[in-house]
């Protein structure tokens, strides 16, 4: 794996460490949002969401640019952007169980085979 | 032809997750081992370093169903409870489903605290083809956004799993 490797590890773990940073992120999956439309939900004042951006700009996980006086910030990392990215997530922790089912199943077959050893399959 | 496929996981809406995969096995057996609560623990979804709490199943139209797991601390971690609003075995059951989660153990609220229960309604139908059979289960959620924090609990978990799924954006980060 290339992740123990990775100088950037440990700011992506910190900045991915804090559900408040982990609502901002699944927030930018859509698109583009200026800072006070990602502060408004979490009831955070402008400069506290502006400090958990920077956490996420560290981590290069989030990019912002400044237009004005207006913070736009969009997501960078782009398999954390992706919902696709969570769809193929959520379908490696299902295959895990079904995986396991694939077991059960030869198991129960196998002892139905033993309960009737004279009978014939077709 | 392999028998045994993939699981394969779409959202053909915005408030659906629709998984499907075949299992090499007759119908009745898939359907025993995902409706009967002693062996659907022996399989079903335990995230690393959790365990099985509770287990209990009534497969009947208006029964109920819970599982419960501890997350690595001991504690209870997720509830998952519903009702069952069709039965017709082995082909088709329809069951509510509630997930609970202990504060810090999921997807946290906006605000950090713990994260609002969600519900959905499963569809599991199953289909056999020379001795194969298809399984297709709907998962129907009340909202877009309630489906997206379902699937991003799973980008949650992987973390928690090892951040494998992050291999691909670290990758990405080296080649800068």
């Amino acid at each position: 794996m290339v992740l123990d490797r990775s100088p950037n590890l440990d700011r992506v773990f910190h900045a991915l460490a804090h559900p408040a940073r982990r609502a901002i992120l699944r927030r930018l999956a859509d698109g583009e949002h200026i800072l006070s439309e990602l502060a408004a939900p979490l009831r955070m004042s402008f400069p506290a969401a502006s400090k958990h951006v920077r956490v996420l700009e560290r981590a290069r996980l989030v990019r912002r640019r400044v237009v004005g006086r207006t913070h736009i910030c969009r997501i960078e990392g782009k398999p954390l952007a992706k919902a696709d990215q969570w769809l193929e997530e959520y379908r490696r922790i299902w295959e895990r169980s079904f995986l396991r089912l694939d077991a059960l199943l030869d198991q129960m077959q196998a002892e139905e085979r033993d309960k009737k050893p004279d009978h014939q399959e077709h | 032809m392999q028998k045994t496929g993939t699981l394969q996981v779409a959202t053909p809406t915005d408030t659906t997750i629709v998984m499907t995969r075949t299992f090499d096995a007759p119908r009745r057996l898939v359907w025993d081992a995902m409706t009967k609560a002693e062996l659907v623990r022996r399989w079903m979804f335990c995230p690393p370093g959790w365990s099985w709490a509770t287990c209990e199943m009534d497969v009947r139209v208006g029964g109920t169903y819970r599982w419960e797991w501890n997350g690595p601390d001991g504690q209870l971690a997720l509830t998952i409870r519903g009702v069952h609003r069709e039965v017709d075995p082995p082909c088709r059951v329809v069951h509510t489903e509630r997930m609970e989660m202990a504060p810090g153990a999921g997807p946290c609220a906006p605000d950090g605290g713990a994260p609002e229960p969600w519900e959905l309604v499963a569809t599991l139908e199953l289909t056999e083809e020379n001795g194969v059979t298809l399984m297709k289960m709907t998962l129907a959620f009340g909202s877009k956004q309630a489906r997206d924090v379902a699937l991003a609990s799973g980008m949650e978990q992987g973390m928690e799993a090892g951040y494998q799924n992050l291999d691909a954006f670290l990758a990405e980060q080296d080649r800068r």
